[in-house]
């Protein structure tokens, strides 16, 4: 239960940094998605409820504060988490470059299904922003994934806890 | 929680179905009606603006200690930059004006030159000898230049002296205020001629004109050409005070120098004409 309660306070907070702290380091051209990279981490290492909520959540919450359309990223975080837990079913996902391909094949079709949705919707073609942006972004969180992999295990203890 | 509402074995794909059915209705549902927030939207932004609006205002302000600091350090940079061009454009300045006097006082060498019709030489001071008892200045050419003793030597304002010595490449010049300087002289207005010698300090004192000659202070008292040394006509000074109640055939004049001799830096020496050499 206590995970349910912290999950929404802790989303919020690492959005919050996500949005506002990170963006300084790539000086505002391009961000660094940790959210996502937490929700691929959720689909290898936690139980459908827990992550699936926590996909939904952290989406719901990016949706909000990016300002982007509702549901948009509650969509793909929730594909994604659902997609990461059927490949970590059948794969070894625990070797570091494949969790560098996933993330980066994660963060690549976040940008294309973007790309997509405001061609269909708006029809605003948002292509340029593919090699400009979603590229970059992916290979930048590929490569960080590993090493925030590493990190959320330090929080291991804690997870265990409350799944107590 | 869930493990109680649906069967372990179907729980996962019953919660990934319901999950992303209730996302793609929120999508769709906030397709058809953009731009309008609901409550939990609403909810969520309220709660997240404290947050960000600190860790903002933080980042800010570091940015701004940070910005200052750098704007600090290039305002030092900048400072020492300007003031080190400062002093090259000071001294760039200062040549400039000197060059533009120095061409100034040339110009009226010149003019000094066309005037007298005379051949005539410029020549630098480079040496001053300005003992209460020695008037003399250096001069940077000599005889490798056509100099020798004797030679008259003016500036614009008027007669300077006579070259008394002169080496390869420069010459002592005897100045009128010496008190070995003798010029023979004439006053302009009374044509009255006498012997302007040198007092020193106290400027000239004109000599041996008559106590019936009417001189009057501020008259002009020129070469008179009769010594063979300078030309007639040369300026050297003007009439300051005449006494005329000391006993005896001659009135005493004092006579202050057209030439203020300390600020002498360039002058030009009469060249001897052909026939004389």
């Amino acid at each position: 239960m206590i995970f349910y309660l912290l999950l929404p306070v802790f989303s919020l907070i690492l959005l919050v940094l996500q949005t506002t702290i990170l963006d300084l380091f790539f000086l505002g051209k391009m961000g660094l998605e940790i959210s996502l990279v937490v929700v691929i981490y959720a689909g290898f290492h936690l139980n459908a409820s827990r992550g699936g909520i926590l996909a939904f959540v952290m989406g719901f919450l990016l949706d909000c504060i990016t300002g982007s359309i509702t549901g948009l990223f509650t969509f793909f975080y929730v594909v994604v988490f659902f997609s990461s837990k059927i490949v970590s079913f059948r794969v070894y996902a625990e070797g570091l470059f494949f969790i560098m391909f996933f993330t980066l094949v994660c963060a690549l079709s976040e940008g294309v299904f973007i790309m997509l949705l405001y061609r269909l919707i708006y029809g605003v073609d948002i292509s340029t922003s593919l090699f400009r942006l979603f590229i970059p972004q992916a290979l930048v969180a590929g490569v960080l994934s590993p090493a925030l992999f590493a990190f959320f295990d330090r929080f291991k203890v804690l997870r265990d806890v409350t799944e107590q | 929680m869930c493990a109680m509402l649906f069967p372990r074995k179907y729980q996962a794909i019953t919660i990934a179905s319901i999950l992303i059915i209730l996302s793609l209705i929120i999508l769709s549902f906030n397709l058809k009606r953009p731009g309008e927030p609901g409550f939990i939207r609403k909810l969520v932004m309220e709660a997240a603006s404290p947050l960000e609006a600190m860790i903002t205002g933080s980042i800010d302000g570091i940015r701004g200690v940070w910005k200052r600091y750098i704007f600090l350090v290039g305002l030092e940079e900048e400072n020492r930059a300007l003031k080190r061009k400062i002093e090259t454009l000071t001294n760039e300045l200062v040549n400039y004006r000197e060059s533009y006097l120095e061409g100034l006082r040339l110009k009226e060498h010149m003019a000094l030159r066309e005037t007298h019709q005379l051949p005539m030489t410029t020549a630098r001071v480079v040496g001053k000898e300005n003992s209460s008892i020695f008037k003399t200045i250096l001069i940077n050419k000599g005889t490798s230049e056509g100099l020798r003793p004797g030679l008259p030597v003016l500036s614009a304002q008027g007669v300077v002296g006579r070259i008394i010595e002169s080496s390869w490449n420069v010459s002592r010049v005897l100045l009128a205020i010496d008190y070995n300087s003798n010029i023979d002289a004439v006053i302009q207005g009374s044509r009255s001629q006498g012997i302007l010698q040198g007092g020193g300090a106290m400027g000239c004192i004109l000599k041996y004109v008559e106590r019936s000659e009417e001189i009057k202070v501020g008259d002009a008292v020129l070469t008179s050409g009769m010594g063979g040394v300078f030309p007639r006509g040369l300026l050297l000074g003007t009439v300051v005070s005449v006494d005329r109640k000391d006993s005896g055939l001659f009135q005493r004049i004092d006579v202050m120098p057209a030439v203020h001799f300390s600020r002498l830096e360039e002058v030009s020496v009469i060249m001897p004409l052909e026939k004389e050499k």
